[in-house]
């Protein structure tokens, strides 16, 4: 890890990719930023949840954490490492106070107010994330495994808030299966976590389905970026 | 890779990654793009595709290999060339003769001075064999689609689309500026979710036969479920004219629906072996796009020897219902080949057949292996389909023999038990 890197490692980071409404996708963005469309008017909700059991700074502990994201241009630049995906997570839940404060400093991330539950279901070939807030269930994101390998991929996430407009650079190592065999599926409940989709405008199939374990998530400094950047 | 190291060419990339840059400068995409294209791309597969072939597009071909420039003869499963009419002897003569009487191009938009007598011969004699008032003959299968959408869909409309319709219905749509859904693949019950909460106009767009996966649009359903919501329907029959019903006219036919469906649309260049397109349907749409298809308004007019081949190829295609006969022995011939020898074709039910590899990785390597053995395939690839859906696409003709059919068939066989696919 390089001087000014944060990790943190998990047992296992599972994600979804909805497609949904372009026009629900731009009430979630700052205007600098452009969702993806893989089609016509259909933009890409992005579900992870990650089970993380340490980080490397700030002393916070294990905590799972759920976020929701908007899929985004990346930045492809002579020099930068090679995106998979660009993100901009429009809401992240933490399990801890800890967590949630420790991301909302350093990464100027959106955050639920409160502590979610998160009950992760591991089958034969396919793992369950049923997240709930005061009893009441936020979401049950159901992911499906193809073939696995050890992998180093790398990803950005754009931050925006009232201090100014962030990106992170991040790698995601670990063993890795991806698959768009449209196994998977997602059951959205309303609640002020999900107030920000128009539910019935979500496919309840993700079209990839990725899932990582026993790997590390390594963050670059975070960088500001100018007024103007795409 | 630490920030600021250099760009990795790698095998995990591909056209995907390359869709946006992060510069003002409109170029600077170029830079990356190279570098994945010239570093590992071109050399590890992707120079398989374009290559360029020396022959007809027939049973054998000749084709070049980009990397060496060895020119190779090889049997030929890539070309869409169902019913052989490309080469046939009295579409080449109608061809040539045009070319003598008429010259090369028609000079002129359809609607200026580039309309001939052939063109409407041909729109003519079309409209007859789809059993519709009129037929309205295109340029390019891509201009129909882009032209027929673009001319009827308005700012508010809804076009609720198949998840798997080709490009060129999805360009149409986007420039008609219609507000845009897709429906997951042949899933009536999703078409059923997709329709509620529009209103005002709308149109449901299927294909008869999808042309990576070959399997067949579930018409009854989805033509029920789009008229209980008041929505017309679309249908386009670019590799199932000519192919499917007793008579030829498409899917629509083999189910009996097509007076259920109010749009009709196809190519020549695929089961006809030419080129251009065409929307089969009411005088009233004939009407209105001669009018308002632009992209038809603005492009010169199909070439006379190409218009002349195409109507012989129709001719030809109506007259000798023994060429589908043909092509349907053959591709139950091919079905049964690789269902003996345990090969993965999908859910394919037409001519088009996949064979799926599901492995990204390898396929280019297969591929060159199998052109290297005689045998032309083209690796369908992300993001053309799917993450771990690659596969070849085998295009069935007419004109294959059964002894063509035999080889082709063993060389893939051993091919994909050699890498472990079988």
């Amino acid at each position: 890890m390089n001087p000014g890197q944060v990790q943190y490692d998990y047992r296992h980071a599972i994600g979804g990719f909805f497609e949904f409404p372009t026009e629900n996708a731009r009430k979630l963005l700052p205007p600098h930023l452009h969702p993806v469309e893989p089609h016509h008017g259909q933009s890409v909700l992005s579900v992870m949840a990650f089970d993380f059991t340490a980080g490397s700074v700030d002393n916070i502990g294990p905590y799972g954490e759920l976020v929701l994201s908007v899929h985004v241009a990346p930045r492809i630049e002579a020099g930068r490492p090679m995106a998979r995906a660009a993100f901009y997570p429009f809401l992240v839940g933490t399990t801890t106070k800890e967590s949630r404060e420790h991301a909302i400093a350093r990464w100027h991330l959106p955050h639920f107010p409160h502590n979610i539950d998160m009950n992760v279901t591991i089958g034969a070939r396919d793992i369950t994330v049923g997240a709930a807030h005061g009893g009441a269930p936020i979401l049950d994101l159901h992911i499906t495994d193809y073939q696995w390998e050890t992998v180093e991929h790398y990803y950005q996430a754009y931050m925006h808030d009232a201090s100014g407009s962030y990106m992170a650079t991040m790698a995601l190592r670990g063993r890795f299966s991806e698959n768009e065999e449209e196994r998977g599926g997602i059951t959205l409940h309303p609640h002020a976590f999900t107030a920000g989709l128009d539910i019935d405008g979500v496919n309840t199939t993700p079209f990839r389905e990725l899932w990582m374990r026993d790997g590390t998530q390594t963050f670059d400094p975070l960088e500001t970026l100018q007024p103007g950047v795409r | 890779m630490a920030q600021g190291a250099a760009v990795r060419a790698d095998h995990d990339y591909d056209y995907s990654n390359f869709y946006y840059s992060s510069s003002d400068d409109l170029f600077a995409i170029f830079g990356p793009y190279d570098d994945w294209w010239y570093g590992s791309a071109r050399n590890n597969g992707y120079y398989l595709f374009s290559q360029p072939m020396s022959t007809k597009p027939g049973p054998e071909i000749n084709l070049e290999d980009q990397l060496t420039h060895e020119h190779r003869d090889m049997l030929n499963l890539a070309s869409y060339n169902y019913l052989g009419l490309s080469y046939h002897p009295e579409v080449v003569a109608a061809a040539k003769s045009a070319l003598d009487h008429y010259g090369l191009g028609a000079a002129g938009s359809p609607i200026l001075s580039g309309t001939m007598d052939l063109h409407m011969t041909l729109e003519k004699e079309l409209a007859a064999f789809k059993k519709k008032p009129a037929a309205m003959v295109f340029a390019t299968g891509y201009s129909t689609n882009v032209g027929l959408l673009s001319a009827l869909l308005r700012p508010g409309d809804w076009a609720i689309m198949d998840q798997n319709v080709h490009a060129s219905i999805v360009d149409g749509v986007i420039m008609s500026k219609a507000n845009a859904r897709f429906f997951r693949h042949n899933q009536p019950g999703d078409l059923e979710k997709k329709l509620k909460g529009t209103t005002g106009k709308k149109l449901v767009i299927v294909e008869g036969v999808y042309s990576m996966d070959g399997d067949t649009a579930r018409l009854p359903e989805l033509v029920a479920i789009a008229k209980a919501a008041g929505a017309r329907v679309m249908i386009d029959e670019a590799h199932s004219t000519f192919v499917y019903g007793d008579n030829g006219r498409g899917v629509a036919e083999s189910f009996e629906m097509e007076d259920q469906i109010d749009i009709h649309v196809g190519t020549f260049s695929k089961a006809l072996g030419g080129q251009g397109g065409y929307v089969a349907g009411s005088q009233g749409l004939y009407n209105y796009l001669m009018g308002f298809a632009r992209s038809r308004v603005f492009s010169c007019a199909l070439a006379p020897a190409v218009t002349a081949g195409v109507l012989a190829a129709l001719r030809v295609a109506a007259r000798e219902p023994e060429l589908r006969t043909t092509l349907w022995n053959n591709v139950a011939h091919f079905r049964k080949l690789m269902s003996d020898a345990g090969v993965d074709v999908g859910e394919s039910t037409s001519q088009i057949i996949p064979i799926m590899i599901r492995n990204d990785r390898k396929i280019l390597g297969i591929a060159q292996k199998l052109q290297r053995a005689g045998l032309y395939l083209q690796p369908i690839i992300f993001p053309a389909v799917a993450k771990h859906r690659s596969r070849f696409r085998v295009s069935i003709s007419a004109t294959h023999t059964p002894e063509q059919l035999n080889r082709a068939a063993g060389i893939l066989v051993e091919t994909l038990r050699s890498e472990g696919i079988l």
